[in-house]
């Protein structure tokens, strides 16, 4: 081990026995998880330390109700496009991947302009649009481009504040978003009042953040620091800004587990209604939402994605829902609560 | 739209009835082709004189030497890629399922199926390489067969290869014991890069490492406690494969990787974990400490990449020593290699 | 969320920059940066999304060392 990590990991030492306290620092980014995950951070934190997954997994927020409309589109004959990440989330008739099997067009893209490329010769194709400022951008470059596109795009702040107003939730520090806030910057995070550091991936950059939320906490600060300047400029990324300003609008938006939050999503503006699946496809969107049956599952991904409850807590964990049975998003990413929680305890029995 | 609405009513029912049916992850080599394997082998009998002990093939023990038998069916997308075809794949294949098990291959026999209106120049294109392989590795192709299916009934191409080696010592899954350390004969996983940078429009100077393994497991083979070559599943599956059987656990260090920077490169870019990328020639294997620089020294005449890159221990399990101290677990890949962007 | 991986830009055409992750190139959209040949973006899912501050790297490892 480098010295200089070791310095880092015995600072985070001191200082949280300094603090002497339980801490929960929460990282809201799924990449974030995954940085802590793949260089096993969690193992190196002192024991009054507990690391917790936030709700910044964009698959994994994506309401049931979103899985359900695009599921209900491929069925209905329309050829469809997904990230890859999507494809395999449970909705409440079934997954896209799914839909797949049983012969609906369903297209895995890596990058939109592949969708782009497919609509050419589709027209008819729907893009599922999902995640947050990081990947809206290129959804509003598409829609500029003529894709068609239905919109579960989010803002990450607005979750932040539903989080911040939970009072169950007890957190002592944020880590940042750090590709959220390479497009939205820094001084909108300003409004929370709780120790919080923008972070990179690097395995790095995520021990720094710890370390500098540890000082914040020891010093009775409550601050928003960037510790990612090598990408994120205060005022973001002002080009997106504008080309999602210039395509979408903001509304309310259902997240998975977390409800209705108020202005927390973009929709498609009027001015590219023709390229609004919502607008195109209304009502065949509304035969489907009275079609599929909401099933009443026992997944507490909600509360798992609010850190209130653990994965091993749900009633579903390990049981009916595994990895290769996933019953909600949380299993299905690789890097999901659920899904780390369940490799961690198969292994260690 | 009543139709619609029909169509999605009768798949709720459907969907209730929960007819099963083979998905694509079962193919993937990882838990689900295991359930998959299981299955199918409840319904054949397997006790004779023939010995199989999971390994990549079958053993039959005459006097003091092993027949050893295996089979392996080839499907690739696409049928060409840099550094290979489909058959070179196939003939390597089962070159190296026998080679790691210790065997040295004396014959292959050939199955093509082949549809309608597949181009002849391609097909000879193909031949050509096993011919290249079989010569070179003097294993001759000696039985085969070929069929045409009408249009649209396959995939341009499928290809089956048995081959029968013999064996001196079976090297088998299960014998990686606490001391051992584990090797691999070069950096892994650029088969799968060569595929995948070809699907998803990457340039890379990589090439797939498809090639056989018979000099390097001639020369090392009688060092080895336990061999696999990490095609299906990458070495994540192999791996675990290895501990599982072997009932140890396996400590890989991130320092020690065995991964060239354009396989961790497009790891990254398409976020799919590397240690699930397969190759097609090369193994991972554990030898007693004592042989260690012995087998490294032999391995590095074929290939200058060939390191140690773990050792083996109590418990069980495959885990990584991340560059930062910590450990992460390496688990068996879930299904097929999907590009995420989160 | 979002993975991204620095790359650098070899060539641009347009609004497509031909870039260099490492060993492995694709083409990237550059829409939303303002880049030119031999910069460091950060690509996620086909796009850049903004420009590495190369005198920033330096940073972390100052903060590292001391």
């Amino acid at each position: 081990m480098k010295t200089e990590i070791k310095k880092l990991l015995k600072s985070i030492q001191i200082k949280a026995q300094k603090i002497g306290r339980p801490l929960r620092l929460m990282e809201l980014c799924g990449t974030h998880s995954q940085t802590i995950a793949q260089n096993g951070i969690k193992s190196l934190m002192p024991d009054n330390i507990r690391l917790v997954s936030g709700p910044g997994c964009p698959v994994c927020v994506t309401a049931q109700k979103d899985i359900d409309i695009m599921v209900g589109l491929a069925l209905a004959g329309i050829p469809v496009a997904v990230y890859g990440d999507a494809v395999q989330v449970p909705g409440n008739l079934m997954s896209l991947e799914e839909a797949g099997r049983k012969g609906a067009e369903v297209y895995i893209v890596y990058d939109i302009t592949e969708a782009v490329k497919i609509a050419q010769k589709k027209p008819q194709l729907v893009f599922f649009g999902l995640g947050f400022e990081t990947t809206t951008g290129m959804t509003a470059w598409a829609i500029k481009q003529g894709l068609m596109v239905y919109s579960a795009h989010k803002l990450f702040p607005p979750a932040m504040k539903a989080l911040l107003a939970n009072k169950k939730i007890k957190v002592d520090g944020f880590i940042d978003p750090g590709h959220v806030s390479v497009i939205i910057g820094v001084d909108v995070y300003c409004q929370f009042p709780i120790p919080q550091v923008v972070a990179g991936f690097e395995g790095k950059d995520v021990l720094i953040a710890i370390e500098k939320l540890l000082t914040q906490i020891l010093n009775k600060e409550r601050k928003v620091e960037n510790a990612y300047q090598r990408l994120v400029k205060k005022e973001g990324n002002l080009k997106a800004q504008k080309l999602i300003q210039e395509v979408f609008k903001v509304a309310d938006a259902d997240w998975r587990g977390l409800g209705k939050i108020k202005k927390s999503g973009l929709k498609i503006r009027s001015k590219y209604q023709q390229q609004d699946a919502e607008v195109v496809h209304k009502k065949l969107i509304q035969k489907i939402k009275k079609e599929i049956k909401i099933k009443p599952s026992a997944c507490q991904c909600g509360l798992v994605l609010q850190g209130l409850v653990e994965a091993k807590q749900c009633p579903l964990f390990g049981r009916s829902c595994t990895p290769d049975n996933p019953q909600g998003a949380c299993m299905v990413s690789v890097e999901g609560s659920c899904n780390v929680e369940f490799r961690y305890v198969q292994n260690n029995k | 739209m009543s139709r619609i609405t029909n169509k999605l009513r009768s798949l709720l029912l459907e969907k209730m009835e929960k007819n099963k049916t083979i998905e694509l992850e079962a193919g993937a080599g990882g838990k689900k082709s295991n359930d998959l394997i299981s299955q199918i082998k409840k319904n054949l009998m397997f006790q004779s004189r023939w010995k199989n002990t999971d390994d990549d093939g079958a053993t039959f023990t005459i006097g003091k030497e092993h027949l050893t038998f295996t089979a392996d069916a080839f499907i690739v997308d696409p049928l060409f890629f840099p550094g290979g075809d489909i058959g070179k794949i196939a003939i390597c294949g089962t070159i190296n399922d026998l080679s790691v098990m210790g065997a040295r291959p004396i014959g292959i026999a050939l199955s093509l199926v082949i549809e309608e209106g597949f181009p002849e120049k391609d097909l000879q294109k193909i031949i050509q390489s096993i011919g290249k392989i079989s010569k070179a590795t003097g294993v001759p192709i000696v039985t085969g067969d070929t069929k045409v299916t009408e249009k649209g009934k396959i995939d341009k191409l499928e290809i089956t290869t048995a081959g029968v080696g013999i064996a001196k010592k079976i090297i088998q899954n299960n014998g990686a014991r606490v001391g051992d350390v584990v090797v691999a004969s070069g950096n892994l996983g650029e088969h799968a890069v060569a595929l995948l940078a070809k699907r998803f429009n990457y340039q890379s100077k990589i090439k797939s490492d498809c090639r056989p393994l018979i000099l390097e497991l001639q020369a090392v083979g009688k060092y080895l406690t336990s061999c696999k070559d990490p095609t299906r599943g990458g070495s994540a599956a192999v791996l675990n494969e290895i501990a599982e059987k072997s009932k140890i656990k396996i400590l890989l260090e991130e320092e020690r990787l065995p991964f060239a920077k354009e396989v961790v490169a497009l790891s990254e870019l398409l976020g799919i974990d590397k240690f699930s990328f397969p190759s097609e020639g090369r193994f991972v294997a554990t030898t007693p400490q004592k042989y260690a620089s012995k087998v490294i020294k032999i391995l590095q005449k074929y290939n200058s990449e060939a390191k140690i890159i773990g050792t083996v221990q109590k418990g069980k399990g495959v885990y990584l020593k991340t560059s930062l101290g910590g450990t992460k677990i390496i688990d068996v890949p879930q299904g097929k290699l999907i590009p995420r962007i989160c | 969320m979002c993975l991204a991986i620095p790359g650098k830009i070899l060539k641009i055409k347009g609004q497509i920059a031909k870039v260099d992750f490492n060993g492995i190139q694709k083409e990237i959209n550059i829409t939303m940066v303002n880049a030119k040949i031999g910069d460091y973006i950060m690509v996620h899912a086909g796009f850049a999304i903004e420009k590495m501050d190369l005198d920033r790297v330096k940073d972390i490892q100052n903060y590292l060392n001391t």
